[in-house]
């Protein structure tokens, strides 16, 4: 009566899976990395979390995703994005991404766990 | 309900991970599987029809905040009254809530209810579940979390505005990754096409004026793992309300009336001595032995435990600003220092299982642990009070 059949993930695991890496990253503070995500934006200094965190979900955190939008059924690319650098380096002079704000949600905790 | 310990599973660890379970350990263990808690049929069979009766209340009571308009008492912004409204009328999709149970004595009692963003969720649908595989196949657990959601996923796919789901949380939570993300397995598996867009990349398009995903796709339903009290305090959250393309945000927007624990003295008023419920006020003073509770909180921060007029716990926190509910004294069951809560999960309209939390507190914190359960086959010569009562 409470008991469940069969039980199938599609997604959950691999994904996850490859986020869980228990051995902290070797970076320290002395390794100063830069990024931008926009070839017209200027480099800037990624914030201290680079060198802390969840192990290779950080490259989730860091990933640069591809910006565009579909016109007419046609991909137009506008770069890439990443929140894991500063706003400035996302947009450059880019007009498609400088009519769209991001980075407003987000700000009020880490987590929600409950 | 009986607490049992036993042998952990060799490289239990790695059985964990293998599932996608990466937060199993912080400083502490979070998975704990060197005990269960063992229930009989008519514990379950309890608590399930307890879920049933608290989430009709629960609606009811929405219905009455709404209706005579009480939303001061749980300092929401007025701003946001009329998408509440909106939303409760026009019965915007909503899959899930965790009602937080307190069982002793043969007795269960509501402590709270997590009915926006409740996590643990993935550790009660997948991870307890695969252990009890291992551990004894031949017991059941109270747990169809999984085809619930599915089943419920594919029910509301009808009612969305496009077969697009958009799925969010923060981006430096493994753990809110993971409850995101199997939202999200659920949901593909109801036939949605499903989009995982972080929280802080959710854009504002203010020329369309809607949110856009990456790229640039109009946002029409999200499923957040982010709580309603930080969207509408945010600056940014003020977009909601001018949403040309008024997208169906799950959890709803009437969720922030239930996950503010200010619902527990309404729920008292309405239904006063209901054996499910603990007396519970607005009021400091009317109660000897009290837990004071602020309105929005998270992980037990920011309790306080009186009894004879004596601090018996007390935790820190940043919250409290809204304000404050007492609720009377009723202590977790001691199980040698330890003190379970039991998360019973609402999935959409049906009691779908139990996730258990233990702490060595009264309090449950974000040290707590998660065990997993089981139920065995008995018929108890004394059945469940809450059960032979109804």
């Amino acid at each position: 009566m409470k008991k469940s059949k069969t039980i199938e993930l599609v997604l959950i695991t691999a994904a996850l899976a490859a986020c869980n890496d228990p051995k902290k990253p070797e970076w320290n503070d002395n390794n100063k990395v830069h990024l931008r995500s926009d070839t017209t934006a200027p480099y800037t200094r990624a914030h201290s979390n680079y060198s802390s965190g969840i192990g290779t979900a950080l490259i989730l955190y860091y990933a640069f995703r591809p910006m565009g939008n579909f016109r007419n059924g046609r991909y137009q690319s506008a770069g890439y994005y990443s929140g894991g650098i500063a706003k400035g380096s996302n947009i450059g002079r880019n007009s498609f991404k400088g009519s769209v704000a991001r980075g407003g949600f987000g700000r009020s905790g880490y987590s929600v766990s409950s | 309900m009986k607490r049992v310990s036993i042998e952990a599973r060799n490289n239990w660890q790695a059985s964990v991970e293998k599932l996608g379970f990466g937060f199993h350990t912080s400083d502490m263990p979070y998975w704990d599987e060197t005990v269960y808690y063992q229930f009989d049929l008519s514990e379950i069979d309890a608590i399930e029809k307890a879920t049933l009766t608290l989430w009709d209340m629960c609606l009811e009571a929405v219905q009455h905040v709404i209706d005579n308009k009480r939303y001061q008492q749980f300092a929401i912004p007025q701003s946001f009254i009329p998408l509440i409204e909106k939303s409760w009328d026009q019965d915007h999709p909503a899959i899930y809530g965790r009602f937080d149970l307190c069982i002793k004595n043969n007795e269960i009692k509501l402590l709270e209810f997590n009915a926006d963003t409740p996590t643990s969720l993935y550790e009660a649908g997948i991870v307890q579940w695969f252990w009890l595989k291992d551990f004894d196949t031949d017991k059941d657990q109270f747990n169809s979390i999984q085809e619930k959601l599915i089943a419920y996923w594919t029910y509301l796919k009808r009612f969305l505005h496009t077969e697009t789901l958009h799925v969010t949380c923060l981006k430096d939570s493994l753990e809110d990754l993971t409850n995101a993300e199997y939202m999200r397995d659920c949901a593909i598996q109801a036939g949605l096409k499903t989009k995982l867009i972080f929280i802080d990349d959710i854009g504002w398009d203010e020329e369309s004026k809607q949110f856009v995903d990456l790229e640039s796709e109009p946002i029409q339903n999200i499923f957040k793992l982010y709580p309603w009290e930080w969207m509408v305090n945010e600056e940014f959250g003020q977009n909601i309300l001018k949403a040309a393309n008024d997208p169906y945000w799950i959890e709803p927007a009437w969720k922030m009336i239930l996950s503010n624990k200010a619902i527990l003295p309404i729920l008292w008023e309405l239904y006063p001595n209901h054996p499910l419920l603990l007396p519970t006020y607005f009021e400091a003073g009317k109660l000897k032995d009290y837990v004071k509770k602020p309105f929005l909180s998270r992980e037990g921060a920011n309790i306080l435990i009186v009894k004879n007029n004596k601090t018996l716990e007390q935790t820190n926190g940043e919250y409290g600003r809204e304000g404050f509910i007492y609720q009377e004294l009723f202590t977790l069951p001691n199980f040698e220092g330890n003190y379970p809560v039991i998360g019973s999960w609402i999935i959409g309209q049906e009691a779908a299982g139990i996730g258990i939390r233990e702490a060595n507190n009264l309090i449950t914190d974000n040290k707590s642990r998660f065990v997993p359960h089981l139920i065995i086959q008995t018929n108890p010569t004394h059945p469940h009070k809450y059960l032979s009562e109804k």
